[in-house]
């Protein structure tokens, strides 16, 4: 369906693809996945001539499409792209911006697209938003709007690139639910995604990028559980920390709340997960400066652990001190069982005058 | 309480002006319908009045139809990729627009057509439709820069062609942007034909300014000239207005 060789693409002295080659079957579903920088949303640009390789081959059925003077136009009906900004046509109503291409690329009829157009919103659950204008709607609203103007032309292989990026995440789910309907209806799909859960779930290979080249390649399982090489191993295995220092007794609890939010929400933590790390930390810390610190001033420490493949969340703490095993010593009954409750496991250590607390959520 | 009585007397003193100003206008008003009557149209000068009218306004429409079209050619040069053309573009923009409408209206009847019979309406035209040109050509060049160049690519990559992209993207929802701008281009392209007189068009100025020195009493040509023009310059909010309706109706 597709197949790529040796694909180079440089910005003046920025090399940023160094020699793509892919094989992609019809009905695939590939996830593209990598740090930022790593060429991914270029590779899949190029794939339909939005950026112009310097040098290597795109066959698309069989086609050359680098050849100089190839119809483009022709190849992108048969093809679709998702973009991270949804790029809706915004000056018209979301009718409309599914059936102008219909209409005027494939010659149909006003009724005819309009029914077309309305399965598709059906498919979306957005019939009710048929007459609205793009800027009416919430992002993940627009992205299923942009999926189904794509979906309108038929196309046999959709280019999402990094599809929920720009959403609140309370909103990358239904935009990832409509993907996920698409697989089996025979679609190729290429998707770059931060979504790893997702890109796990979904995808039949994913493609590892770095320093502009498919760096590693294979089944979710082998490039999530087992990836052979240094950088993907590296990547897959990543954790996310987030680590505050408590050293006065008036210090900020809503501002520390609300970073431990922060930190969740970028790392697009589930909002349990969120409730849970800022519910635990809360009670630990008021419990330590009521236990441990009436008269010498705190020094707390503590460092939240996120792994971003395993979807596990670790909680550190350190405090200075006496050896005392806060959670059995220092709460009350319901603490207690909101904390044991609420966590997987946790273990306490002291060692040389400082007390190491883990939790596993 | 001074302050009040003052305020009280200056008020009454207002009021009994006005009342004598409307007595004196009441007691005037039929001489000074005569007067109107017997110098516009007694003297036939309504039909003169009706000839400059009809110039003026064929001058307004061949100067916002050429400048349009000018416009139009001079923003596909300012946004090709020719270097050559860009600064052709930018280079007849800055002539065109920072020459006087006056200065330009001379310089093509008084030199470049010097000699050819060209007819001197003909000459203001094309004048009035590079001035406006270049304005226009302005207007549309920002009014496409303000478009959202990842729109045009998701239409491209639904499959529109480049020409059919900016029809179906581009040019609905730049001219969206133009138009206010657009409208008062052309309301002050009606006041500037005002100047064609210079090189001997008779336009609707030209023949009040003649109708009042040949009468001796400008004023009623004057009024009924500046009428005119404001009643043109509605008449084009007016069309905006009803196009403007008719969009937000769609």
């Amino acid at each position: 369906m597709i197949k790529v060789e040796n694909l180079h693409k440089n910005y003046g002295e920025l090399r940023v693809l160094n020699g793509i080659d892919a094989d992609i079957d019809e009905g695939e579903c590939i996830a593209i996945i990598g740090g930022s920088g790593a060429g991914k949303s270029v590779f899949l640009r190029s794939m339909a001539m939005l950026e112009i390789p310097d040098q290597g081959t795109i066959w698309i059925e069989g086609e050359n499409i680098t050849t100089p003077g190839f119809n483009l136009n022709k190849m992108r009906e048969k093809m679709g792209m998702v973009y991270q900004g949804f790029h809706l046509f915004s000056h018209l109503n979301v009718l409309d911006n599914i059936t102008l291409a219909p209409r005027k690329i494939l010659g149909m009829s006003q009724p005819k697209a309009q029914q077309k157009a309305m399965e598709l919103l059906e498919m979306v659950g957005l019939t009710a938003k048929a007459k609205a204008m793009p800027q009416q709607l919430s992002g993940g609203q627009c992205q299923r709007i942009a999926i189904a103007r794509c979906l309108a032309m038929n196309p046999k292989i959709i280019l999402f690139d990094e599809p929920t990026s720009a959403l609140d995440p309370t909103m990358v789910g239904e935009v990832l639910a409509i993907i996920r309907k698409l697989l089996g209806r025979g679609i190729t799909m290429l998707i770059v995604t931060h979504e790893m859960g997702f890109a796990q779930d979904v995808a039949s290979r994913i493609f590892y990028m770095d320093e502009g080249i498919i760096y590693e390649q294979g089944s979710p399982e082998r490039i999530f559980n087992s990836p052979q090489l240094p950088k993907t191993k590296n990547f897959i295995q990543k954790l996310k920390l987030f680590s505050y220092e408590i050293v006065s007794k008036d210090f900020d609890l809503i501002a520390m709340v609300a970073s431990i939010d922060q930190f969740c929400q970028k790392y697009g933590l589930t909002k349990e997960h969120i409730f849970t790390a800022q519910l635990l930390l809360e009670e630990i810390v008021t419990s330590l400066l009521r236990k441990c610190y009436t008269d010498r001033q705190p020094d707390i420490q503590f460092t939240i652990e996120y792994a971003e493949f395993t979807k596990k969340l670790k909680l550190f703490i350190v405090y200075r001190g006496e050896s005392i095993n806060i959670i059995e010593e220092g709460m009350d009954e319901i603490q207690r069982m909101i904390l044991t409750g609420k966590s997987e496991s946790y273990t306490h250590s002291y060692d040389s005058g400082a007390n190491h607390l883990k939790m596993i959520i | 309480m001074a302050k009040k009585k003052l305020h009280r007397i200056i008020n009454i003193g207002f009021v009994m002006v006005f009342f004598a100003l409307i007595t004196w206008g009441i007691f005037q008003l039929p001489r000074i319908v005569e007067a109107f009557y017997s110098t516009i149209v007694v003297s036939g000068a309504y039909l003169g009045i009706w000839m400059g009218l009809k110039v003026t306004l064929a001058l307004t429409m061949a100067g916002a139809l050429l400048g349009t079209f000018f416009g139009a050619l001079i923003c596909s040069m300012r946004m090709s990729n020719i270097r050559s053309l860009q600064i052709l573009g930018q280079i007849l923009v800055a002539v065109l627009r920072g020459t006087p409408v006056v200065m330009l209206l001379m310089f093509l009847y008084f030199f470049v057509f010097v000699g050819n019979y060209i007819e001197a309406m003909y000459v203001a035209m094309l004048g009035y439709g590079l001035n406006t040109g270049s304005h226009m050509a302005e207007i549309f060049r920002t009014s496409i820069e303000a478009i959202n160049p990842r729109e045009i690519e998701a239409a491209r990559m639904l499959g529109f062609s480049r020409s059919r992209a900016f029809f179906f993207i581009t040019l609905p929802q730049s001219w969206k942007i133009a138009k206010p701008i657009y409208e008062s281009c052309i309301v002050s392209l009606i006041q500037w034909t005002s100047v064609a007189g210079y090189i001997s068009v008779t336009e609707l100025t030209r023949i009040v300014n003649g109708l009042g020195s040949r009468t001796g009493n400008p004023f009623f040509a004057l009024f009924l000239g500046i009428v005119i023009y404001l009643g043109l310059a509605y008449t084009v909010r007016f069309i905006f207005w009803i196009d403007n309706k008719r969009g937000l109706a769609q």
